[in-house]
């Protein structure tokens, strides 16, 4: 296991898509056990920034550092190593729907072995390994689910699934991309603070974007506000003016409104 | 770690126990495990043959004389003679051979897409029935409700006969009974292939979104009107695709049937490998798999333009 | 629907060609050209004498097939029905030991023509020896191997079958060649094909937790197309048995030995007892096939 939390920084970073820039000149650090929310209207390039912070994107421009290594100096199996300390729950979830519960939530920890390893754990798991699962999926409160076929679960409890899998990478950071967008606004208050409770708990960072602002403000101490692409804010919560909280979503000074999700 | 530190106050145990599953899968499963090693290990083939002294020799020969080309083999022919060789390999067998296949393909395709057309719908649950398109209005009197029921099954019961039989075997029936022309290896690859694309246009009709269909039902429209103005149009692309994919494999299949007697490249390959000229029989095997990769190629294409045409 | 490019001179036109009907056309047009080339007279289609009298004899024993020999059998020659069930089993085995080899065949060169297992990471610097791989040795392999797969499937199972004759001479292991490796052909590329086509979201996920490439590809990828691969490879179990029935009639013991040995002694009986076994084996299959298939993929 890997003890502590992960640390972020990014300088100066830029993604471009295909000639659109999803992101410009971020930079942003993020101390070991922070809990922060990326707040903004869709398309800010909230995504984008966690992707960077996953290693799962490469900048175009400026640098992406984890845990004080900047990442483009990394070889491919440092790569792997950093991304298996960070937990990313995505928004579409992206779980295997025919498999059982069990097996998407294992599937987390295949970072952390071999290829003849991660088959025998995928086919056979261990006694231990099944036991962790069932304790993580037990934290997030879908226990008795454990053999479950994931696609015979309800949304929330699928989003749970994918919350597990990646607290079962013995995450030191825990990356979300909209937990509230797919359920309903009393679930979404329930997950959020699940989340936010959890990393308290084993004192990990913790990023969450979430367009919802009340939610945000009610569980994060640190708010970053992006808009169209750009960093506008970013600073305590009590910090931060409801004036630029509400410019953030107005339609005033941007020209086009494009959603900067990556296929 | 400790061991045995109870981390989860779940019974995983007794999960386990109750975890949904299909018998069916399982017992699938565990059926085709049982049989691939019958298979192996029942005693009907024998692989290690393969490596005998005996067939090492064969296939020795094989390689290092049977397969090179007859002109190879020292001969002291003059450049004219050489060039009659390669005509009559090339033209008069190997050309010929690649037109007849490809015709009795295309002639098979369509007599095979007519047939299965006017089946699919007396196939189809939702047209073969005393309610056709959902109608639950104007049924039709008790005699032809079960007249319409009976059809219905014959239809299905005959599709499948027609496609378990393979073209090959339907083939050499035809040919004893027609005698030699193109007839029976061309109504063998219509026959076996009427039931596939019966089968798969079937389904297409009966996969349609009923709304439109009961909609023409609920005003006055005939089954036969509905059928064909209404349920062709809406399913004509995806029977255009199953057209062409079934194009292709009647193509593989044309080449082979000639072996029985008929002209077409199977004819050429049957003929060298019962004079032993393997040089020439690899020749044609050669020239009937580029056919092959030609009418893939052709038919990717335009299945890919159909399916953008959706 | 409408057609955007409908002007309103073309509806005023009493059979508009769309598209679909100018393919649909040219489809008869060839049908008519090919018939012209071939040697297809219609008059061809009407069995002649001896083709009548096969006719009439063939179809009389259609409902009443032979439940005995129709000519004397040694005497240690087991009942006919057993022959038709160790037939039948044979052909199964032949099926079964084919398939299980382009199975394994199928997975290899199937994971291998995909790009997913050498195409390099998006980030962060690699060792040039990986690079160098990247470039040289996977796509050399990539397309290795797809050309292998091309090579394998355009080759009809019973001209491998005939092949294998020719330079092994009869062995039982010739035949399993001879169905394993134009459908192992088959398998990869419509595996590789599904794979490529099946929505990459856990796979990128299982990158973004740390996973290898061999990993993604196995447990992201794959069971995310488990379903379709399972029931495609199961057709492809059918259609293996009515390939396997054919070897026969190239002096395997399957079933198409036995239907080609009666016709040719003009034993119509024993040919629809075995016909019937044929059909019982592949309807029984197909059936198998759908059950599961609905339980797959619904």
């Amino acid at each position: 296991m890997i003890p502590g939390s992960a640390a972020f920084e990014l300088h100066g970073a830029g993604v471009v898509f295909s000639g659109r820039a999803a992101l410009t000149e971020a930079s942003l650090v993020v101390d070991p056990g922070e809990a922060l929310a990326l707040v903004g209207p869709s398309g800010a390039g909230k995504t984008t920034l966690l992707r960077l912070l996953n290693a799962s994107q490469a900048p175009t421009s400026g640098s992406v550092c984890v845990d004080y290594e900047r990442l483009d100096a990394l070889s491919p199996e440092k790569l792997r190593a950093v991304r298996t300390r960070i937990g990313f729950v995505h928004q579409d979830l992206a779980l295997i729907p025919n498999y059982r519960v069990l097996s998407n939530v294992i599937a987390g920890s295949l970072g952390r072995m071999g290829f003849v390893a991660s088959v025998r754990t995928m086919l056979f798991p261990r006694r231990a390994a099944v036991e962790r699962a069932a304790a993580i999926l037990e934290r997030v409160g879908i226990g008795e689910k454990l053999y479950q076929r994931t696609d015979s679960l309800s949304g929330g409890q699928r989003q749970r699934v994918a919350l597990a899998r990646a607290l079962f990478q013995e995450p030191s950071a825990l990356l979300l991309d909209e937990p509230v967008s797919s359920v309903d606004p009393a679930r979404a208050r329930d997950m959020v603070e699940l989340v936010a409770d959890i990393s308290r708990e084993r004192g990990i960072t913790l990023v969450v974007s979430i367009h919802d602002i009340e939610l945000a403000r009610a569980y994060f101490p640190r708010l970053v506000g992006l808009r169209a692409g750009r960093v506008v804010f970013d600073g305590p919560t009590g910090s931060i003016a409801p004036r630029d909280l509400s410019a953030l979503y107005s339609l005033e000074g941007l020209d086009r409104v494009e959603p900067a999700r990556i296929p | 770690m400790t061991s045995r530190t109870a981390i989860t106050t779940l019974d995983v145990e007794a999960l386990r126990r109750a975890r949904p599953r299909s018998t069916l899968v399982r017992v699938s499963v565990l059926a085709l495990l049982a049989l691939v090693a019958y298979a192996w290990l029942g005693g009907d083939i024998q692989v290690e043959d393969l490596f005998s002294p005996r067939r090492r020799e064969n296939l020795e020969r094989f390689v290092t004389t049977d397969v090179v080309p007859f002109a190879l083999r020292g001969t002291d022919w003059n450049a004219a003679q050489y060039l009659e060789y390669a005509r009559g390999l090339a033209l008069d067998r190997g050309f010929s051979g690649l037109g007849s296949t490809l015709a009795i393909s295309v002639l098979a395709i369509v007599l095979a897409a007519c047939g299965a057309l006017s089946l699919a719908f007396l196939a189809a649950r939702n047209v073969a029935t005393p309610t056709p398109f959902g109608d639950r209005v104007l049924r039709d009197s008790g005699v032809r409700s079960r007249a319409w029921n009976a059809l219905a099954v014959v239809v299905r019961a005959a599709l499948i006969l027609l496609r378990a039989i393979p073209e090959y075997i339907w083939a050499f029936l035809l040919l004893a009974m027609l005698g030699t022309s193109a007839w029976p290896a061309v109504l063998a690859l219509a026959i076996h292939n009427a039931g596939i694309l019966g089968k798969l246009g079937a389904e297409t009709v009966e996969n349609l979104d009923p709304r439109p269909l009961s909609a023409l039902r609920a005003a006055g429209g005939s089954r036969a009107q509905i059928a064909w103005l209404g349920a062709l149009p809406l399913a004509a692309n995806r029977f255009l695709l199953y057209f062409f994919y079934r194009f292709e494999t009647c193509v593989r299949e044309a080449t082979v049937l000639g072996m029985l007697g008929v002209v077409s490249l199977g004819y050429w390959i049957q003929d060298s490998r019962a004079k032993q000229y393997y040089d020439e029989m690899v020749v044609f095997v050669a020239l009937g798999a580029a056919l092959v990769l030609a009418a893939d190629l052709a038919s990717a294409i335009v299945r890919r333009a159909l399916r953008r045409a959706q | 629907m409408s057609n955007p490019r409908a002007s309103p001179d073309a509806r005023r036109r009493p059979f508009p060609i769309t598209p679909r009907i100018a393919v649909a056309l040219s489809i008869l047009v060839a049908g008519a050209l090919a018939w012209m080339v071939l040697d297809a007279p219609f008059a061809k289609l009407v069995p002649q004498e001896g083709g009548l009298r096969v006719v009439r004899a063939f179809f009389a024993r259609a409902l009443t097939p032979a439940l005995d020999y129709e000519s004397p059998v040694p005497e240690s020659t087991p009942h006919i029905l057993m022959q038709a069930l160790a037939a039948a089993r044979r052909t199964l085995v032949f099926a079964a030991a084919g398939m299980s080899v382009a199975l394994v065949l199928g997975i290899v060169l199937g994971f291998l023509s995909t790009t997913a297992w050498w195409a390099g990471d998006l980030v962060g610097g690699s060792s040039p020896l990986r690079r160098a791989l990247a470039r040289t040795v996977g796509p050399a392999v990539w397309s290795a191997s797809r050309a292998l797969i091309v090579l394998m499937r355009s080759v009809h199972e019973l001209l491998w079958a005939v092949l294998f004759l020719a330079a092994f001479g009869l062995n039982t292991g010739g035949a399993v060649a001879a169905i394993a490796i134009p459908y192992g052909g088959t398998l990869a590329k419509i595996f590789s094909e599904m794979v490529e086509e099946t929505p990459r979201d856990a796979a990128l996920a299982l990158r973004g937790a740390g996973a290898g490439p061999l990993q993604v590809f196995f447990f992201g990828l794959v069971p995310r197309a488990g379903p379709d691969l399972a029931a495609y490879a199961f057709y492809r179990f059918e259609c293996a048995v009515r390939s396997a029935a054919v070897l026969g009639f190239f002096g395997f013991p399957t079933l198409g030995y036995a239907i080609a040995q009666s016709f040719e002694n003009l034993h119509y009986g024993e040919v629809w007892t075995y016909l019937y076994a044929l059909v019982v084996l592949v309807v029984t299959i197909e059936l198998w096939s759908g059950a599961l298939r609905r339980r797959f993929v619904a």
